[in-house]
């Protein structure tokens, strides 16, 4: 039922992107309009089950997004998630991934409404993303995009090489489940000699104060240096590097968050500590060196709980056909104790196999 | 015998003034071949780039094995020599951005939780590299040395050695060969650090675009994996007042 809805929808959002596009030129005009539209059939295999639990989950994604700017003053921004999901009974959900108006006068922008801030710099966890979408270190790159901003009213100011950010975010309309406050946060962002450096402070209400850095830097040819600082009662530490090498990306992190009610993890005991983790990645977004392989890109990674000895590995391929249509299998098998973090899930693989179509 | 020597003396006296004169000579020469180099160059850089702050549509078709199998699609946004910015506009990679300052580059995945810092060895992956699309000014990163006039083709050409001035270029030397009528580039090889032939391209297309002769087609070769090569068509070039929050770095909120 739920894709017999979604053909009529993709025509018509085609024909409107279709017009858009023509539309949209690089010559200048007073309205310039973005529109993408991506569907996604996605079907995971549970194996091993140790609960009574369904062994297939179904979903099919309908994820519409339209952008709009009028003369580089005023902007508005929308992406939705539609999400019918079928596993021990059926589900449709619409997710306001973001919705946001925005003013820019001189070196000034205001924005209202839901927005994905990004100010970690890590890339499968964060210590000083205060504002950000939660890191999944098994799915980094939310390969479904269900990812959702937060509510809130910033105000940027840029000037040259430096800009200040001040925020503030509600927790009303996040889910009641969510461990979201009220937040007020301030960032001061800076590119000094190759630095992309940031200092962020504020105040989570009814909760934590905190205050912390970020950095990424390039050094040489091949590497890419990052990390993050936090104090929230406690330091939490991130330190990362990228590396590439014959085309291939690794990326390695060391992840230490306090055992706190803000950075714990839901499979973490609060009498377990403060907990390390490693994160590893080796990829390859296009085979290109392989004759008739360049539409395939693989990686592979490995997360670590180093304190419990759990870990989970995840292999991603994936191939496009033509310019619109992709397919791709992601695999995650979690190992280690019944009681460990990654130990836990009531799984010994799960593999997701699926298509999605881009416009 | 006074006489004889007077003459020898005379004799090297003159040969002494002659070197002299035929030395500053080629010392003049070497220094205008090099201003000329420098002028050159910037003069080939204004077929490519034609107003200070401009936009332009790239559309890039890969070619393999002469058939072609990708088309992508760019918006680029330039200002001055050292700020570009390129949105992706083609289905399969739609939200992508790319902010290039000086040496330093980002790409804005709309996957990934934060802007990822793209490393030198990254702007060259691909027929079509980040750094061809975004990195245009070569006066701005290459010390140009004068070689040779020599034909190529047809066409009478004035070929450059081309130095990057930094570690952070592109690519660390280019051959480049510009027509001795008017400067207009007419082909190129590009070389890695290693002293590895990387790639080759051809200017082959020029048109008026806003009162400007620019380049309208490149072809890009693939010198590495010989069965392959890129087209890069530019269309709709205007000037345009670009604002420098454009090029910031920490802007989340980009098309």
């Amino acid at each position: 039922m739920n894709r017999l809805v979604i053909i009529p929808v993709l025509f018509a959002l085609a024909s409107v992107s279709a017009y858009a596009q023509a539309g949209s030129s690089a010559e200048s005009s007073a309205f310039e309009t973005r529109y993408a539209v991506q569907v996604i059939d996605d079907a995971t295999f549970y194996a091993n089950l140790r609960e009574p639990l369904p062994a297939t989950l179904n979903q099919v994604l309908l994820e519409p997004s339209f952008s709009m700017h009028y003369l580089d003053r005023l902007s508005f921004s929308t992406s939705l998630i539609g999400v019918a999901a079928t596993y021990s009974d059926t589900s449709t959900q619409l997710r306001v991934k973001e919705t946001y108006g925005g003013l820019s006068a001189g070196d000034f922008d205001f924005t209202a409404g839901r927005k994905m801030l990004r100010w970690g710099t890590g890339y499968a966890f964060t210590a000083a993303g205060v504002l950000d979408p939660p890191r999944n270190p098994t799915d980094p790159s939310d390969r479904l995009n269900l990812n959702e901003g937060r509510d809130m009213i910033k105000t940027d100011w840029v000037h040259g090489p430096h800009a200040i950010s001040a925020a503030w975010s509600t927790a009303a309309l996040a889910p009641s489940q969510s461990n979201l406050h009220d937040t007020t946060a301030f960032r001061y962002n800076v590119l000094v000699r190759g630095f992309d450096t940031s200092l962020i402070a504020g105040d989570d209400r009814g909760a934590d104060a905190f205050g912390g850095f970020t950095f990424t830097r390039v050094v040489g040819q091949a590497w890419e240096l990052h990390g993050e600082a936090m104090w929230r009662q406690q330091a939490a530490v991130l330190a990362g590097a990228k590396y590439i090498f014959s085309n291939i990306t690794l990326v390695g992190e060391f992840y230490t968050p306090p055992n706190t009610t803000y950075y714990r993890d839901p499979g973490v005991s609060p009498q377990a500590g403060r907990q390390h983790y490693m994160f590893l990645s080796a990829g390859k977004d296009r085979l290109r060196e392989r004759p008739g392989w360049k539409e395939w890109g693989v990686s592979g990674s490995l997360v670590a709980n180093l304190n419990d000895r759990s870990y989970t590995t995840v292999v991603d391929v994936n191939r496009w056909f033509g310019n619109h249509f992709d397919a791709y299998v992601h695999f995650a098998a979690p190992a280690g104790g019944r009681n460990a973090e990654y130990g836990s899930a009531p799984y010994s693989a799960a593999t997701s196999a699926g298509v999605s179509f881009h416009l | 015998m006074y006489s004889k020597k007077r003459l020898f003396r005379a004799f090297l006296f003159l040969s002494l003034v002659g070197l002299l004169f035929v030395w500053s000579l080629r010392g003049h020469s070497q220094t205008s071949a090099r201003v000329d180099a420098e002028a050159l160059l910037k003069r080939s850089d204004t077929y490519r780039n034609g107003w200070p702050s401009y936009v332009v549509r790239v559309k890039i078709t890969d070619y393999e094995l002469g058939k072609s199998d990708e088309e992508h699609l760019y918006e680029v946004s330039q200002k001055g020599t050292d700020k570009t910015y390129v949105e992706f506009m083609s289905p399969r990679e739609k939200g992508r951005h790319l902010l290039m300052l000086v040496d330093d580059m980002w790409v804005y995945l709309p996957d990934t939780s934060r802007p990822v810092r793209i490393t030198p060895l990254e702007r060259l992956t691909g027929d079509a590299s980040n750094g061809d699309v975004a990195r245009t000014n070569y006066a701005a990163d290459y010390s140009p040395v004068y070689l040779r006039t020599e034909m190529a083709g047809d066409i009478e050409c004035q070929v450059l050695e081309l130095t990057a001035k930094r570690k952070g270029a592109t690519y660390q030397r280019i051959l480049y060969w510009l027509r001795a009528e008017d400067a207009r580039p007419v082909k190129a090889e590009f070389y890695l650090t290693s002293g590895k032939h990387i790639k080759s391209a051809t200017f082959d297309d020029y048109g008026t675009f806003g009162g400007r002769l620019l380049l309208r087609r490149l072809t890009l070769y693939d010198e590495i994996r010989h069965n392959s090569h890129s087209v890069l068509e530019y269309s709709g070039a205007v000037p345009r007042a670009l604002p420098d929050k454009l090029f910031y770095q920490g802007r989340a909120d980009r098309f």
